[in-house]
């Protein structure tokens, strides 16, 4: 199994076609699009104000000094308003008007918060992210309360440090954008790398001289997947490295992140490669021809080359949409669940895709 | 016992019976050709041989062992050297013999030991980091045989290695599959060049349309049609010659047992008992074609397949 990984390690950075287009020119595109694009595609744009009502129905003292502290830290933002609601009616219908970005209301004991979005995607997305991270904050402060009030003195600057850390402390560019969408890119056009895995040795007209090797046809068919691990380990690395270390991209604020997120567009790589194997497997048709285009269109309806482009009911459907959001979920607000998704879909996608590819490759012996 | 042995093998692709009902051994240590045109058959007995393929009908015997039964043991013996090349365009010339030695779970000093031999015995030993779209047509075949050797294999399957190579690579070739007998291993061989099989072959089938017209040594083979004249007459064909009518008149005369025309070059197979040399070269004349040469020769292998089959070996 160690002599195929070798192999295919060797032609995948031997073949300059795939040096150039899984290597090189995301990386490329990471810089251009990231820069050129910059003006056209402002991230700061995308959010702009956030005003919210919030109403206060807890009668937790420990609640109401943390929400109040939360809003007053969090509104030192610029962009960020919170409104005290007189009608939370009417601040409703002002949410249903787009006036304001959202309702809130704190209530109950254990604290519930209760958010009554708006129809703005991003700005949506910026107050669960900040109540996310108001929510991991209150338990703390409940701890607190109960094993030693007097600290909760102390407590304000802190919880703006963390909401600061998490949601809004890193200044993004558009070269963060394409970070991630690139790699979503190449992710996505591994399935060429997958396809033509077995196209390939049909080209090479090896296949036969594999087949009658004394090693069974499930384990053959498993090392030539296994065989393209390195690369999609090298692809992703090369470009996480060279987007933060040479164009000063961001993906995620901490390590740990960083590694979940490479974690998962691993996962989705490996997934769309095997894709491509066992549809390489049935098609002999060359897949720059038939894969190409679909993936590409794909991507393009996803955002992946500029968010601008966004249709209203398909976009949103996308698989390279759905990757794209849970990879910006995790680097710029730090939830996993998304991400989670992404990995656990791509998991049973993969071992399904294993098992026809395995069993049809065994019947094609015969081929 | 012979190391090889193949009982009414049949192999069926939808309708079309590519084998039909084939029988012949193979001893070991011997080279054993398998002749016929293009779409005879050979290719899919070796696939149905070396495991490549599955078979309808029949009963595959390879050093005793049944090939159904004991097909990863089996796999172990067998050395394949494919009609197409098959090798990696973008591994060298040793990278390339390593990886299809080390399937046969050859590691460490032992697979660089035998990769080394099987380059040097292909005469690529000078030649271990060029990669294969550098090298000669020639210099591709005999690489595309070491990778298929390389393993020590004692059944050796060549199916035509020596399609276009220059002469001196398909000497070497030639060469190369002696000594691989001479070393001990039993060799299939299938071409449809005539004079390598002659040449290299210790016993040969002829195959057509999926069935076994004669076997044996070229002797025996020849034999067979000892009392068959090849006739070769020069001439120069008008444009307006009527090749079908002239054919079915020379074919219905006694004693001719086929006819080939190609370019000027007009071939007459006759019977030695009815010599009928004078009535051909008067139907010649009446059909107004110049004689610029005759000759006769005598049976080959090339005659036998136009005897039994009426059809010339391409």
């Amino acid at each position: 199994m160690i002599q195929i990984i070798i192999k295919e390690t060797k032609e995948f950075l031997r073949e300059i076609s795939n040096v150039f287009f899984y290597l090189i020119f995301p990386v490329v595109l990471v810089f251009l699009l990231g820069n050129l694009l910059s003006k056209l595609d402002a991230p700061e744009e995308a959010i702009g104000e956030v005003k919210i009502h919030y109403m206060i129905e807890t009668e937790a003292i420990a609640d109401i000094m943390s929400i109040e502290g939360f809003i007053q830290g969090v509104s030192d933002e610029q962009n960020i308003i919170f409104e005290k609601s007189e009608d939370i009616n009417t601040s409703k219908a002002l949410v249903g008007e787009d006036k304001i970005t959202s309702v809130i209301i704190f209530t109950n004991s254990p604290l519930e918060i209760q958010i009554f979005e708006g129809t703005n995607r991003i700005k949506n997305r910026t107050i669960n992210a900040m109540m996310n991270g108001f929510s991991q904050i209150n338990k703390a402060v409940n701890v607190i309360v109960e094993s030693n009030p007097k600290a909760l003195m102390n407590l304000g600057d802190k919880e703006a440090d963390f909401i600061k850390q998490k949601d809004l402390g890193i200044n993004r560019t558009m070269l963060d954008y394409y970070a991630i969408t690139m790699m979503s890119m190449i992710s996505f056009m591994s399935i060429m790398l997958g396809a033509m895995c077995f196209m390939g040795e049909r080209q090479y007209k090896t296949i036969d001289r594999l087949k009658i090797a004394p090693i069974s046809q499930v384990k053959l068919f498993l090392s030539k997947i296994l065989g393209l691990l390195p690369q999609v380990i090298i692809q992703i690395s090369i470009l996480m490295i060279l987007s933060v270390f040479v164009f000063g991209a961001n993906y995620a604020s901490n390590f740990l992140d960083n590694l979940y997120l490479f974690f998962m567009f691993f996962v989705l790589t490996f997934t769309i490669i095997i894709i491509g194997a066992v549809y390489g497997l049935f098609v002999y048709a060359h897949p720059m021809a038939t894969l190409m285009p679909v993936i590409w269109i794909m991507m393009f309806i996803s955002g992946t080359y500029s968010k601008a482009l966004f249709i209203d009911g398909v976009t949103q459907v996308m698989p390279a949409y759905k990757v794209q959001e849970a990879a910006f979920d995790l680097a710029i607000f730090g939830r996993y669940d998304k991400a989670n998704l992404v990995i656990v879909v791509c998991i049973i996608i993969s071992l399904t895709m294993l098992v026809i590819g395995a069993m049809s490759f065994r019947r094609r012996v015969d081929e | 016992m012979f190391y090889v042995s193949i009982n009414n093998l049949v192999k069926k692709y939808g309708e079309l019976t590519a084998v039909d009902h084939i029988s012949f051994n193979v001893e070991k240590g011997e080279i054993f050709g398998l002749l016929g045109p293009n779409g005879a058959g050979k290719s899919t007995t070796l696939n149905v041989i070396t495991t490549l393929s599955d078979f309808d009908k029949g009963e595959v015997i390879i050093n005793g062992m049944d090939i159904r039964k004991d097909k990863k043991s089996i796999k172990q013996l067998i050395g394949m050297v494919p009609q197409d090349i098959a090798i990696y365009d973008h591994l060298n010339a040793l990278e390339n013999v390593k990886f299809f030695a080390s399937l046969y779970g050859l590691r460490g000093k032992k697979l660089t030991q035998n990769v080394m031999e099987a380059l040097e015995f292909v005469g690529l030993s000078d030649k271990i980091k060029l990669k294969p779209r550098r090298m000669s047509g020639g210099m591709r075949r005999r690489l595309n045989i070491a990778c298929g050797i390389a393993h020590n294999p004692q059944l050796i399957v060549l199916d035509e290695p020596t399609v276009g190579v220059d002469t001196q690579s398909r000497e070497h070739i030639l060469n190369s599959i002696k000594l691989l007998r001479d070393r001990g291993a039993t060799v299939i061989y299938t071409s449809h060049y005539m004079q390598e099989v002659e040449e290299i072959c210790d016993r040969i089938a002829i195959i057509d349309k999926g069935q076994m017209i004669a076997c044996g040594t070229e002797s025996e083979l020849v034999s067979m049609v000892t009392d068959v004249l090849s006739v070769y007459v020069e001439t120069r064909i008008p444009v307006e010659f009527n090749r079908e009518t002239f054919c079915k008149k020379v074919k219905l005369m006694p004693g001719v047992k086929g006819i080939i025309i190609e370019d000027s070059l007009i071939r007459v197979d006759i019977s030695v008992e009815q010599n009928s040399i004078e009535r051909i070269v008067q139907e010649f004349i009446s059909h107004e074609l110049p004689i610029n040469n005759i000759k006769s020769e005598v049976p080959n292998l090339d005659t036998l397949f136009l005897t039994l089959t009426g059809r010339e070996l391409r």
